[in-house]
């Protein structure tokens, strides 16, 4: 620990902007202490303090010369790496006549961050799991975040709404910085806790911190954790927060949110963004964006036109239970770190900590399934297609066909993943894998929205866009050896098909499989001349049923699940399913009631999933993202949240 | 007896909907009306009870074309009720907003309306079919009209930032070096405008003109000024122009409409402004006008197109000279203490005189709002030209006689969606043939 | 394409005119058929594949108009706060225009108008509502974009504070306590009250889940008046439900 004069300040801004480091640090603007690019320490707010209550940020004018005599401003490291707006590529036609699509990733950039607290330090690490640490690493954050020097600031003072000693974060800086600085009216104190540090910190004039100055940094940090103005209870905070999901609280708070998104645009670890396609007016260019988006908002659990969380009530419940509960799951800390952002700067003045109080009035906890690691190794996802080809067409139904897509470059897929389609300017929707047929990889389409309608109209020969296979497939070890049950509703028959190929055409592994399929009507049976071509294997059964029949239709009517009885479920079925969710319930009670358990079910969950990648937050579910986590699930993973409104 | 009528049941290119009719009959003018047909909105009904601050984002309003004027009117009148003064710096960028404002109508009513009449087309997209760089040109100039707008106000139609007081926010000296080299664009490229203006083909019509402008300070008049000047009759301050002016329900187009008090009818806007003040041009634009040769008294009003041309260049000269010496003001705005009284504003908004009377009640409520639009000011003057013009269209053939009416009335870039804030009219589509 | 109008400023048509960067492309895509402020070739009776309305029906011809219009759009985009909630005239809705008609004109019997200024959804069904007094550039074109190549416009339902937010602005109503309506207005204007360091006013209308009765609690907090509660929701969008119901609450 070394002592620093204040004047050496200066020199510590220079030092940290050589080799073109650009310096982010505190400075006064607009009536607040904004984050923001100084060049000097006469840029940092010298004598000035904030004062926070809920909805309420003020600046303040102290008699000191302090330049760090504040908590936290409105901004935090956030939107340093991770971009309100960027772009992610664009789509034109090359040379060739082909459509190219061309990444659009940032030059590495050098950056300094000064004054950074602890808890954003906190946030900075969790950002960084989300975005460099998982399967999947966002090459636009990392190659911002890559290059980072990062001055932190002890905090020896707290703020009227910090809590980070509930969280565990801080007020003292112990790790995630290069240098820690204390400071004092007159001098700081400063600590190297990097090898980058120590050289900075040699090339100040500085002298060894004397034991008094110890005790004063101690004693400092102490009164700190010992005044934060606010508090949680954080024990077993998630499983606690799920076992309230129905308490009246939830409704009584929707009365008071704005559902604004100010809480999670200011939160310096909320990761959600959304995707915007754009084009120019001829469609020889085409763009996608990137931007944040919040829970809050009602396209954010869009999903098929509409919003799975339709009332401010489920989004707030949402947002608090992902922050604080199931990202304990997801990434093993908390969402929330304690800065108390979300309190000052929610118009309507909701404080976190009074919430979670008020939810806190039993002791109930509910079992939190963690997610399974997923296996695949980090690699980075740019979330850019790569061109493919329509190799074939095949109409199944009136609204329903199959593409044969020849993909650049593909990797392996099993069957239960999905890939990312996308038509340039038109937009980009996961479907599942359907088959392979040769070399092209089959996906069976209904035509619903702009995309899938676009898509629906490709012919043989036609470009578009594909990024995959993503996501967890259909358990094909574990079906083995035993008789496996289809059920499938509708489309939902298409992410089963290559698993049921696979298995029929392995009778050793699979020597029993039953598949019970239900339709609207009879034209709507997808896959009817290759159903039919199954049958002559043995140890199939196919049972079919439609909804509403036709005059010439001589099968059953009636919903799927009228198709399970005793003597078609035989003992120990493993089941899996994929339909409506309305259908897939019937289908898992019913399957309940013949014996064939929980952990021997697996569906596919339907959510938005928007990156594929486990960055957009947009199919988050309780613990899991859909996307990486699913879209298949053994059902007793999911059984506590599935089927409930708003979740 | 012979007898015709030439009318348009929708008059195009024009903002808001009207129609006209003018029936000769033996060589005489028995009939001429602009009728608005225009849905009437009763802005000055529900200003009343309306804060002082609510006035300029309401009224702005009124014109999706020149809202500002509408502002500054209003903010003007507010100030003087008020006892506000602004400071120099602020009204600085009044005047720089305002040539924005200009740049943009004038631009649009130059290049979009009115160019397509001359050279014989219906729209200035057809237009460019032929004439693509001109096209071009006139969307250029409105585009940086525009920016300006949008650089100190947020956006060209109702623009945010003007206020009574001033500006929310004033721009900084960046955002405007950034549009620089664009106005010094605009300055060149609206002196060809005016040049190519002055080489159009000009239909024969003399008209005895009484022209009515703000005037009392020594630039060419915009943002402000203390009186109205009258050709031939004098000057009045402000405050009076209630009195010099009166408004009549007239029954052919059941719209208001203003004449002198002894009912003369009054012309306002370009022709006005620069009969009263071409010596107060904008060097530039002074020299522009000496090279056409264009004349203090344009008594033809095909011919506006030109003075509109003119002041175009204007406007760009002013912008520039104002952002080549901008320091942003420390004080974006001034404030005061409410109180009851009476203020009045006068600007020129693009197509003339805007005028603005406010009573407020103690607590700074508008109590009353008077507002008197360029283009029920022109109403009048514009039927009497139609009376004029009459006689010379019995000897053309019918849709070209209709056409260079409908053009006469276009050169007055009516804009019938502000005169029809307040106006009632009869609908009775029944009477349409 | 047909541009036609109801009542209103002009100025969401004019935007059109604005887009000076794409009107001579967007006319080589698409025949512009009839849109009398631009051009004098009309076709008031023709079929359209899409026709964008500006203003809102306040009197008795309008609403037989409108009819007439959507019979013949294979889809009716309305653009502007007139066209999707009343807009600023609806400010008269629920007072006493025979009043105004009277105390202004000596013949009031010859004045036609309905009593409330009404979006043109209360009449005819609107493939898409475009906000906004006046809509934005980018949106209008975008919309534009969108339908000509078949995809959904990017046109986002949220707050005007997640705007305001990505642009890095300070919020005036948690600093310095401005009333802004950013909270519960409709997004798509880019924040830009607040980037002119004023409170939003609720131009483009209420966004979804528009929870008006708590940014009203807010202003009372601050000191606000009931009388001034009343102005602020009964602005520019007076005749949007959310915001006319928060003003009938504080009257």
């Amino acid at each position: 620990m070394r002592r620093i004069d204040r004047s050496q300040l200066e020199q510590l801004c220079h030092l940290a902007q050589r080799d073109g480091r650009t310096l982010i640090g505190p400075t006064v603007r607009d009536g607040a202490i904004a984050l923001a690019p100084i060049t000097t320490a006469a840029d940092l707010p010298v004598g000035w303090t904030d004062v926070q209550a809920p909805g309420r940020y003020r600046l303040s004018r102290t008699q000191g010369q302090r330049a760090f005599d504040f908590v936290v401003g409105p901004n935090s490291a956030k939107e340093q790496f991770f971009k309100p707006r960027e772009p992610l590529y664009r789509a034109e036609r090359r040379a060739d006549g082909r459509v190219g699509f061309v990444a659009i990733v940032p030059e590495p950039e050098k950056r300094a961050l000064l004054g950074v607290r602890a808890c954003d330090l906190a946030a900075i690490a969790v950002q960084d799991a989300v975005f460099v640490e998982g399967a999947m690493r966002d090459p636009r954050y990392a190659s911002r975040r890559a290059d980072t020097l990062v001055i932190a600031v002890h905090c020896t003072r707290a703020g009227s709404l910090c809590f980070c000693a509930s969280m565990g974060t801080g007020p003292k800086v112990n790790s995630g910085a290069d240098l820690a600085l204390a400071e004092r009216e007159h001098d700081l104190l400063i600590e190297a806790l990097t090898p980058a540090g120590e050289a900075l910190l040699a090339q100040l004039s500085s002298e060894e911190a004397s034991g008094e100055d110890l005790r004063w940094l101690d004693e400092s940090v102490e009164s700190a954790r010992a005044s934060m103005g606010r508090h949680v209870d954080t024990r077993a905070v998630h499983e606690r927060l799920f076992a309230q999901l129905e308490h009246p609280r939830w409704k009584e708070v929707a009365d008071r949110c704005l559902s604004c998104g100010n809480c999670t645009s200011v939160c310096p670890t909320c990761f959600c963004s959304t995707t915007e396609d754009r084009s120019d007016l001829d469609g020889s260019t085409a763009e996608r964006d990137r931007l944040w988006e919040s829970c809050f908002s009602r396209e954010h659990s869009e999903l098929h036109g509409h919003a799975v969380r339709g009332s401010t009530e489920q989004r707030y419940r949402q947002w608090l239970t992902h922050k604080l509960g199931a990202w304990v799951s997801q990434f093993g800390a908390s969402g929330c770190v304690g800065c108390g952002r979300c309190i000052a700067w929610c118009p309507a003045g909701i404080d976190l900590t009074e919430e979670l109080a008020a939810l806190s009035t039993s002791d109930a906890r509910a079992l939190m399934p963690v997610a399974a690691p997923c296996a695949e190794e980090g690699r980075d996802e740019a979330m850019v297609p790569s061109p493919a080809r329509v190799l074939s067409v095949t109409r199944e139904s009136s609204d329903v066909v199959t593409l044969a897509l020849a993909i650049d470059e593909p990797r392996p897929f099993a069957p239960g993943q999905f890939y990312q389609l996308s038509i340039p300017g038109i937009g980009e929707a996961p479907i599942s894998v359907s088959g392979r047929d040769g070399a092209g990889v089959e996906h069976t389409i209904r035509a619903v929205g702009s995309l899938t309608r676009a898509l629906c109209e490709l012919s043989p020969g036609s470009e578009l866009g594909v990024r995959g296979p993503y996501g967890r497939g259909w358990p094909m070890r574990e079906l083995a050896g035993a008789p496996v049950v289809v059920v499938a509703g509708g489309i939902g028959l298409a992410p089963l098909r290559e698993a049921l190929r696979q298995m029929l055409a392995d009778p050793q592994q699979y020597p029993d499989v039953r598949l019970f399929y239900g339709a609207r009507t009879p034209e709507d049976l997808l896959y009817a001349r290759e159903m039919l071509g199954w049958t002559d294997r043995r140890g199939f059964q196919l049972s079919i049923t439609v909804d509403r029949s036709s005059p010439t239709w001589r099968g059953n009517v009636g919903v799927v699940t009228r198709l399970l009885k005793r003597s078609t479920v035989p003992d120990a079925a493993r089941a899996i399913l994929c339909g409506p969710e309305v259908m897939m319930r019937f289908t898992i009670q019913a399957l309940a009631r013949l014996g064939v358990t929980h952990d021997r079910i697996w569906l596919t969950m339907e959510r938005h999933m928007k990156c594929a990648t486990g960055h957009c937050g947009r199919c988050q579910f309780g613990p899991y993202f859909v996307c990486k986590d699913g879209p298949v699930f053994r059902y007793d993973e999911v059984a506590s949240l599935f089927g409930r409104d708003g979740i | 007896m012979s007898e015709r009528t030439f009318s348009v049941d929708l008059m195009t290119r024009v903002e808001g909907e009207g129609r006209f009719s003018l029936t000769v009959r033996d060589g005489k003018v028995i009939d001429a009306s602009l009728a608005i047909f225009e849905a009437p909105r009763f802005f000055e009904a529900f200003l009343q009870g309306r804060s002082t601050h609510d006035v300029c984002d309401i009224v702005a309003r009124i014109c999706g074309i020149c809202p500002i004027a509408y502002q500054m009117s209003a903010a003007r009148a507010l100030e003087s009720a008020l006892g506000l003064r602004t400071t120099p710096e602020i009204e600085q960028v009044r005047r720089l907003i305002y040539c924005g404002e200009w740049i943009e109508s004038h631009a649009l009513h130059v290049f979009m309306l009115h160019a397509p009449d001359f050279l014989g087309y219906e729209s200035a997209i057809e237009m460019a079919r032929d004439h693509k760089p001109l096209v071009e040109r006139g969307l250029r100039l409105k585009k940086w009209g525009n920016r300006l707008i949008e650089v100190i106000g947020g956006r060209p139609s109702h623009p945010v930032s003007p206020r009574v007081g001033g500006f929310s926010r004033a721009p900084s000296k960046a955002a405007l070096l950034a549009i620089r080299d664009d106005l010094a664009r605009g300055v060149e490229e609206s002196i060809e405008t005016a040049r190519w203006a002055a080489t159009l083909p000009m239909p024969d019509l003399s008209c005895d003109y009484v022209f009515a402008a703000i005037t009392g300070t020594s630039d060419y008049p915009l943002e402000f000024g203390t009186h109205i000047a009258v050709s031939g009759r004098g000057e009045w301050p402000v405050e009076q122009w209630g009195d010099v002016m009166v408004e009549r329900h007239v029954r052919h187009s059941n719209a208001l409409q203003a004449t002198l008090a002894d009912g003369t009818p009054y012309l306002c806007g370009p022709q006005a402004r620069l009969h009263h003040h071409r010596d107060k041009l904008n060097p530039v634009a002074r020299q522009l006008a000496d090279e056409l040769s264009l004349p203090a008294t344009v008594d033809n009003p095909y011919r506006s197109i030109v003075v509109r041309a003119v002041e175009l260049t204007h406007a760009f000269a002013e912008a520039l000279a104002i952002v080549d010496r901008y320091e942003r003001p420390e004080q974006a705005y001034v404030e005061g203490a409410m109180r009851a009284g009476v203020g009045y504003g006068a600007t020129e908004a693009p197509r003339g005189l805007l005028w603005h009377r406010y009573e407020l009640s103690a607590d700074g409520t508008v109590a009353k709002a008077t507002i008197v639009p360029p283009t029920s000011q022109n109403q009048a003057r514009i039927e009497a030209d139609l009376v004029a013009l009459g006689p010379s269209l019995i000897a053309m053939e019918h849709k070209a006689a209709t056409v260079r009416a409908e053009q006469l009335i276009r050169s007055y870039d009516p804009c019938i969606s502000c005169a029809t804030h307040f106006l009632e009219l009869e609908i009775n589509r029944e009477d349409v043939p | 394409m047909g541009v036609f109008k109801l009542a209103s400023c002009d100025g969401c048509q004019l935007t059109l005119l604005g887009c000076e960067d794409e009107l001579l492309a967007l006319a080589e895509r698409v025949e512009i058929a009839h849109f009398p402020e631009a051009s004098s070739r009309l076709d008031p009776h023709g079929t359209f594949d899409l026709v964008l309305v500006e203003g809102s029906v306040s009197a008795p011809f309008q609403r037989d108009e409108l009819l007439s219009i959507r019979a013949r759009a294979k889809k009716l985009v309305t653009i502007g706060a007139c066209a999707t909630s009343g807009g600023v005239q609806a400010l008269r809705n629920g007072r006493d225009v025979k009043g105004f008609i009277a105390s202004v004109y000596a013949t009031p019997e010859y004045i036609s108008t309905l009593d409330d200024s009404t979006p043109v959804s209360a009449h005819v069904p609107v493939d898409y509502e475009l906000r906004g007094c006046p809509i934005d550039k980018r949106q209008l074109i975008e919309v534009l974009t969108a339908l000509l190549v078949g995809r959904r416009p990017n046109i986002r339902d949220e707050s005007v504070c997640m705007e305001c937010k990505r642009q890095g602005n300070m919020c005036v109503l948690v600093t310095r306590d401005e009333p802004c309506l950013g909270p519960v207005t409709h997004a798509g204007c880019g924040a830009l009250c607040p980037s002119f360091d004023r409170g939003c006013y609720g131009c483009f209308g209420p966004k979804e889940q528009a929870k008006t009765s708590a940014l009203a609690a807010r202003f009372q907090r601050d000191g606000m008046v009931p009388v001034e509660l009343v102005r602020r929701f009964r602005g520019i969008t007076a005749g949007a439900e959310a915001f006319k119901k928060e003003g009938e609450r504080h009257e």
